[in-house]
């Protein structure tokens, strides 16, 4: 299943003409998809499975987020398949193309060996990895703009996740002080060491937390290591955008959660989790005025995802089976209505050629559809009530007032309150109004499909998650609480 | 080997080797630099190697030798290659002058001996001098990485604190598992090729590579 991007990257690097790459690049995602949801449900994997000598596993936790790449994945891929192969008819090369997708695929893969690592060095390595293939995802078209970005993001993560290798020899350090001989190979596998926590030394063990939070963090986009990201997801091409936002993120918020877990079953405190609710609420409220003040829309949504980012780490904070049930859900739904966002970016950076949002004005009236999927998007990630957003959002708080956080609480209701406006005011501004120029014409419709798509999905999971998802999700939820509770 | 000669011959290479971070630093050429930076992953395989021997853990071989061959050899000339393409050979610019950056790197070692004195949280398993080694080297590369103008000077901050913390695993716990130690080889190799090709990307868009011209990006 895991082999599955790995072999279509290196198909996708084979020179053949453009249409032919255009073919392997979706027919490797819609099959990579294939296949990872039917392992996740066909497979009798309850509680886990191992590989590789116990070095990959996956629980319910992971099996959540391997669907969520595979899926937004798919997503992007067919988006991409209109926007850039459109876009590759005045001007990308062949070549050009072919690497692209040859990231992407490799890209998806670092993904999945991130979530399915159950050696936390080998997670620390795919993590890595992730940033290494992205980069040249984040430049495609190599402008001034584009290759700043994507070095800041490369330098800023790599000393970012190095500091997180510091945290990880902390553990291992741990492990290996407490550890009888001849358990080498086990000592960093997160199975393990869970089931041992009681013996590690909980001091160092906080030590490596912070290591591994600052680290992640920074790839998670956590406030203030997070200014690298709207940077990177403003400057790369849409589809790119919504898999960092709404997917990579959430693999290193994984990451964290891993660590998290580990430590408040060692420490048996709640050490970690007043950390992330610090790091949680302070990320949301950085982002919020640069949300209320922003003039640039990939910026917006790119902000917004600090910003959502945030709420999560804090609802893995506060705890508990609702906090982690509302804190995965949020995940889940914020990567499908970022990238619904993130792909109507790419739109709209067709239909107005700017990034501006002053600039944009009255999407509706030139085109409807775009308009709609647009104007719902902006409401659903503000957290309007029927979109799936709203329904974790408050999950999330109630875990907090229910943990009797009422401070942190309380501050996330402002901050949603002053984002909601932001949001309203900007996607208002945007929507309506008089367009320059004459409706646009040119209708593509893979892409208008995938919007169609994200915005079904994000409608419907406000009111109703699919039963074996749900189940998932709980189980998950248990897994991450289990050692909480 | 001779019970007495391992750990003088060990304190002597972590001398040298805290003598290299320095040189990296005070360094005004480029390529003096990755010369430096070549002896200082020299000392450090030279230092696992020791390590493996006198504690018979023979898997520490493997990446004390992939150490000599990548870090010694394999990347420095990839730089060599890379600022012969772009003809540098002018001074490592910096945003403060050698003697002060020497200054704060001095008051560094300082601070990693004195965080890391007390020894009451961490207990090494090998030898507990290299610590604080390990540490000031990952701080001389936040200072490369912070205080040098040009991009490729970031770049050799990064191994320089990967170095560091390759230090720390070695002393700490005698090496990660090997599969780990691996990748993490793998990683740093494509990360400098990467790295690379976007100092050329830098400087064809920006007609230099100094990190400090890029500021389009803000808010």
């Amino acid at each position: 299943m895991l082999w599955m991007p790995l072999i279509f990257a290196f198909l996708c690097l084979t020179p053949c003409p453009k249409r032919m790459t255009r073919l392997t690049f979706t027919t490797g995602a819609i099959l990579s998809a294939i296949g990872a949801w039917l392992f996740v449900f066909q497979t009798p994997w309850a509680p886990c499975v191992f590989a590789f000598g116990g070095n990959l596993m996956m629980d319910s936790l992971s099996a959540v987020f391997v669907l969520l790449i595979v899926t937004v994945g798919v997503l992007s891929a067919l988006y991409a398949n209109g926007y850039l192969f459109r876009e590759s008819d005045s001007g990308i090369s062949p070549l050009r193309l072919r690497r692209y997708a040859f990231f992407f695929h490799l890209f998806l893969f670092t993904m999945l060996l991130t979530v399915l690592s159950n050696n936390l060095g080998v997670m620390w390595i795919a993590i890595e990895g992730t940033t290494l293939a992205s980069a040249f995802l984040v430049n495609v078209d190599d402008k001034k703009s584009s290759i700043e970005a994507a070095w800041k993001y490369l330098i800023l993560c790599s000393v970012g996740i190095a500091l997180a290798l510091f945290g990880i020899i902390l553990v291992y350090y741990s492990a290996i002080a407490q550890a009888a001989a001849g358990e080498g190979g086990l000592l960093l596998n997160w199975t393990f060491l869970l089931s041992h926590a009681k013996q590690l030394d909980s001091q160092v063990l906080r030590l490596a937390f912070i290591f591994i939070l600052v680290g992640y963090g920074t790839k998670a986009g956590l406030a203030p290591f997070h200014s690298w990201l709207p940077d990177a997801h403003s400057q790369a091409p849409a589809p790119v955008s919504a898999l960092l936002s709404g997917v990579l993120l959430s693999c290193a918020t994984l990451g964290i959660l891993r660590f998290h877990i580990l430590t408040t079953a060692a420490t048996g405190s709640a050490f970690s989790g007043t950390l992330l609710i610090l790091f949680g609420v302070f990320s949301v409220a950085v982002a919020t005025p640069f949300i209320l003040e922003q003039k640039d829309y990939k910026r917006l949504l790119a902000y917004s995802s600090v910003e959502h980012m945030g709420l999560a780490a804090a609802g893995l904070g506060f705890g508990g089976a609702l906090g982690i049930y509302g804190a995965l859900l949020h995940i889940v739904n914020h990567a499908f209505t970022k990238s619904l966002l993130f792909f109507s970016s790419g739109h709209l950076l067709h239909l107005f050629q700017t990034k501006e949002i002053g600039k944009v004005k009255g999407i509706f009236r030139k085109n409807p559809f775009l308009g709609i999927v647009f104007f719902l998007g902006a409401l659903a990630i503000a957290g309007m009530p029927p979109f799936s957003i709203f329904v974790s959002e408050f999950l999330v708080l109630s875990a907090g007032f229910l943990a009797g956080k009422f401070v942190p609480c309380a501050l996330l209701l402002i901050l949603l309150a002053l984002v909601f406006v932001g949001f309203l005011r900007h996607a208002n501004q945007m929507t309506f109004g008089v367009p320059e120029g004459p409706p646009a014409a040119e209708k593509n419709f893979l892409m208008d499909g995938v919007l169609g798509i994200g915005l079904i999905v994000i409608f419907v999971m406000g009111f109703y998650i699919p039963s074996p998802f749900q189940r998932l999700l709980l189980e998950a939820g248990r897994v991450a609480g289990g050692a909480v509770l | 080997m001779n019970p007495e000669l391992a750990p003088s011959l060990i304190h002597f290479f972590g001398m040298m080797l805290l003598i290299a971070s320095f040189w990296i630093l005070a360094s005004p050429q480029i390529g003096t630099c990755i010369r430096a930076y070549a002896t200082h992953s020299f000392l450090l395989a030279l230092i696992t190697a020791v390590i493996a021997v006198t504690n018979h853990i023979e898997h520490l071989l493997i990446p004390a030798l992939l150490t000599l061959v990548l870090k010694t050899i394999v990347i420095p000339h990839v730089f060599f290659r890379i600022i012969r393409r772009l003809g540098i050979r002018k001074e490592v610019e910096s945003y403060i002058n050698i003697p002060f950056s020497l200054l704060l790197a001095v008051l560094l070692v300082f601070v990693s001996f004195y965080v890391t004195g007390d020894g009451k949280i961490l207990k090494p398993v090998a030898f507990s001098e290299f610590i604080p080694l390990a540490i000031s080297t990952v701080f001389f590369g936040m200072l490369m990485m912070t205080t040098r103008k040009k991009a490729i000077n970031q770049v050799l901050g990064l191994l320089l604190i990967e170095n560091g913390l390759f230090l720390m695993a070695v002393t700490m716990t005698f090496g990660m598992p090997l599969l780990v130690e691996m990748g993490i080889f793998f990683d740093v190799l494509v990360a400098v090729m990467i790295m690379g090709l976007f100092v050329f990307k830098i400087r064809d868009a920006f007609e230099s590579i100094d990190a400090d011209d890029m500021t389009v990006l803000k808010g």
